[in-house]
């Protein structure tokens, strides 16, 4: 078979199955077009975001439906055993003067 | 365009599970990535085809040279997703290795079972 035939047939290879016909072997860069994508599979490693406790908390809020939350009740409960043994967080100064004077007494 | 990671970083965190800082910094890397990934595509045809004038193959090298570190997909590492640690993840369950041990000898992977003859 001559040259110009098997060209020819390279050429219709080609075109049928959409390559690109390169007879010089010109470097193109088309190996880069013709690469997959890889951001979607890497950008999705770690798990994503899903429904949690408080987002159910959050969302029944504004309808008056209240949850029972065992950490926050333990944490309202120990807040309210150190005010007792006066242990509590110190009063919020609202004014600079406030806060001056008691940076003063120390 | 300012060189700030902090422009990568979402208003709120979009992972659940076990997180940390280098871990969520990872997944920002990520998503940078994924969102810069044509661009990075476009320029590296410019750049590999040698029928484009030179001064046009220069221009795409520099332009991609100055893109955003963490636009690069050689900052992107394979990090525990239960444990956030960097070093000897199995990419099949997407866990380190002493994860991998405490959970199966857990059960918590199906199919995997401790070997013994």
């Amino acid at each position: 078979m001559s040259r110009t035939r098997i060209l020819d047939l390279v050429k219709t290879q080609c075109r049928i199955f959409s390559l690109n016909f390169n007879p010089q072997r010109l470097r193109l860069g088309n190996k880069i077009l013709r690469q997959r994508l890889r951001g979607p599979a890497l950008s999705a490693w770690y798990p994503k975001k899903t429904v949690s406790f408080r987002d159910l908390q959050n969302t029944y809020k504004p309808l008056g439906l209240t949850t029972f939350d065992e950490a926050e009740d333990d944490r309202e409960e120990a807040i309210q055993i150190a005010k007792l043994r006066g242990k509590g967080r110190p009063k919020k100064k609202r004014t600079a003067a406030e806060s001056k004077s008691a940076k003063k007494k120390r | 365009m300012s060189k700030m990671a902090s422009m990568f970083r979402p208003k709120k965190l979009d992972l659940s599970g076990f997180v940390n800082t280098r871990l969520i910094r990872d997944h920002n890397k990520r998503n940078a990535f994924e969102q810069t990934e044509p661009e990075r595509q476009a320029l590296r045809y410019m750049i590999r085809n040698t029928s484009l004038p030179q001064r046009v193959r220069a221009q795409a090298q520099l332009q991609l040279s100055q893109m955003h570190a963490y636009t690069r997909p050689t900052q992107i590492k394979n990090r525990c997703v239960a444990s956030g640690t960097a070093r000897a993840v199995f990419r099949d369950f997407r866990i380190n290795r002493f994860q991998f041990r405490m959970q199966a000898l857990a059960g918590e992977l199906p199919g995997v079972k401790k070997a013994s003859w």
